[in-house]
């Protein structure tokens, strides 16, 4: 009882926790792989901005409430533009291209950040630093207003794309994006705004994982490839799959670093991925002849 | 199109045997070459798939890195001999790449690209933090590789020659396959998978196998470089350089063999010379990269075509 409490049960909500972070970051990667068929490299560093324009911002203001705001907005906007300048010129090419193109995108963010604001370990300091007791345990305050605000997050991306015209449109042109276009909808600013938002949940992420981590410029790029294993697993281009994934990867995470060390946890997951494909090589949700 | 190489080729190939004779061709320069050659090799092996096949590998570090360990751990253990040091790579290659074109090749598109990352994701970490193997420091300072019992590898001007002739057997094999039914099936699968398949080739095992000499020469390749460096390290692992492999050949130019040559040998000049001025080298390659996506697809070689030189040599 003792280890339960003590131990299984705050690494349990660490997973959840962290799973529903990673679920913003797959959800933008799904749904730009369902819109462009491509695989986003650059998607990581766009998780990776959102938590140096926190930093940018809480060095201005002094406020991080100001930066959760302001962070998914300032990246948006850079990602739409690099949309814009990029990617739309290669809607008609193969997705080859997009790809390739998108991993040249990552190295210059990625750089680029580096140039402005170096290579060290950065910190943001959480809103709150209390803890709570919950069940017979202390949980950090701050964990437990990334898990509301993700689940919130979560909640209100799902009635977007059920509920909201734009949100129906982006559906419509994940599946047949030429039909889109035949009805009369401009869908190369629905790919732009998609591209955009899907940037601004992915800088979200970062800007409140970033109390719980470090910030340095290669976080996006040791994110990036546990989001791709999310979207596998979920089944690519389904979105209910990458969030339901991406709690199981979570979860599997905390878990293991019970037993193992980090690098055999990495392994780990790995083998489930493998293992997952091989029992079902579509994933959790993924349909047969979706982008084949 | 014959499928002997034609003279072009072993006239370039004499060229740059002689280019060490030349007298600004210091020590610094051969290793140059050496990298710039190499390079250009891998990213020939490489296009086979990208350019031939259509299937974008982003796990060809860990053939190359598998090659880079299984010299480092031969010569480190004192096993002199290059063609042991060479087999042993083929072996390890070899296997490794079997499992990964089994998975990688029964799903299309994207998938390919996704699970060789992770694949080399996986093999990245067991090197990264397996510290038989050097952890993340490698293995360091191998002694130098033996031709035959008695002749080192030492000099720079032997290691350039050695980095020639992988060259030229990896040109070799490959022109012989794109030249050779085989390869035109290659072709047919990336134009239209399907019809392919209803023409009644085994699409997997077409992938698989070219998967897998592409792998092997990758992996010779990784096998010769420690024979110049001394060492082997997690980094030649890492999924960058599976993407520094894909600039070469985006640069040089899909599905041809010259370019990716080309790609490789011009990516390693220009980070030579970037990085030694600026340490944002990555920034300059990553726009580099963007710039021939965008407004050259067909790279460096293509381009020359569309400025109206007489074509080098007709592709496949």
């Amino acid at each position: 009882m003792d280890y339960l409490v003590a131990v299984l049960l705050p690494q349990l909500l660490h997973g959840l926790v962290f799973g529903a972070a990673l679920g913003l970051l797959a959800l933008g990667l799904t749904v730009i792989f369902g819109l462009l068929g491509v695989m986003n490299f650059a998607h990581g560093e766009f998780f990776m901005m959102g938590a140096y324009a926190g930093v940018a911002v809480i060095g201005l203001t002094g406020s991080f409430w100001i930066a959760l705001l302001a962070a998914p907005l300032i990246v948006g906007i850079i990602a739409a533009f690099t949309e814009a300048a990029t990617l739309r010129p290669l809607y008609r090419r193969e997705p080859l291209y997009g790809l390739i193109l998108t991993f040249g995108l990552a190295l210059v963010l990625r750089e680029g950040i580096r140039q402005i604001f170096g290579g060290d370990m950065r910190r943001i300091m959480p809103p709150f630093t209390g803890s709570t007791p919950l069940l017979g345990m202390t949980y950090p305050d701050y964990r437990l207003f990334l898990l509301a605000a993700s689940s919130v997050i979560l909640l209100v991306i799902w009635l977007f794309f059920t509920k909201t015209r734009a949100g129906i449109v982006v559906r419509a042109a994940v599946q047949d994006a030429e039909m889109l276009d035949g009805l009369g909808v401009d869908v190369r600013r629905v790919f732009t705004l998609t591209f955009a938002g899907s940037a601004a949940l992915a800088a979200l992420a970062g800007m409140l994982l970033a109390p719980v981590f470090t910030v340095y410029p290669y976080m996006g790029a040791e994110m990036i490839l546990l989001a791709f294993i999310v979207v596998i697993l979920g089944g690519m281009g389904s979105m209910g799959g990458s969030v339901v994934a991406a709690f199981a990867i979570g979860f599997a995470q905390s878990l293991f670093s019970l037993w193992m060390n980090p690098q055999r946890v990495a392994i780990a997951i790995f083998g489930i991925m493998l293992v997952v494909l091989i029992v079902r090589p579509r994933g959790f949700f993924g349909r047969e002849g979706v982008l084949e | 199109m014959s499928r002997a190489p034609g003279w072009r080729a072993v006239l370039t190939f004499a060229v740059l045997a002689a280019l060490p004779a030349l007298p600004f061709m210091s020590k610094y320069y051969l290793l140059l070459a050496f990298d710039a050659l190499l390079f250009g090799a891998i990213a020939m092996s490489l296009d086979l798939l990208i350019g031939y096949t259509g299937l974008v590998s982003f796990g060809h570090a860990a053939f190359y890195g598998l090659g880079a360990y299984a010299t480092a751990i031969l010569l480190e253990r004192g096993v002199h001999s290059l063609w042991a040091c060479l087999g042993f790579a083929i072996v390890v290659v070899g296997l490794y790449a079997l499992v990964v074109s089994y998975f990688a090749t029964a799903r299309r598109g994207i998938y390919f690209a996704l699970l060789t990352l992770i694949f080399a994701e996986v093999v990245y970490t067991f090197f990264r933090y397996t510290q038989t193997f050097g952890g993340s420091d490698g293995i360091q300072g191998v002694p130098d590789a033996h031709l035959l019992p008695g002749i080192a590898i030492d000099t720079p001007l032997r290691k350039y020659y050695l980095v020639l002739v992988y060259l030229a057997v990896a040109y070799t094999i490959c022109r012989v396959l794109v030249t050779s039914h085989f390869g035109r099936v290659l072709v047919a699968i990336r134009e239209n998978e399907d019809r392919a398949r209803f023409l009644g080739y085994n699409v997997q095992r077409y992938k698989m196998v070219v998967c897998i000499v592409s792998a092997l020469l990758t992996g010779l390749g990784g096998a010769v470089y420690p024979i110049r460096s001394a060492f082997a390290t997690p980094d030649l692992l890492l999924w960058t350089e599976s993407g520094e492999f894909i600039i070469a050949v985006m640069i040089g130019g899909l599905g041809t063999l010259v370019g990716p040559v080309i790609g490789g040998a011009f990516f390693t000049l220009l980070r030579d010379k970037v990085s030694s001025y600026v340490d944002w080298y990555f920034m300059v390659i990553g726009l580099v990269l963007i710039v021939i996506v965008l407004f050259m697809p067909k790279g460096l070689l293509g381009f020359r075509r569309r400025l109206g030189f007489k074509q080098w040599r007709t592709t496949v």
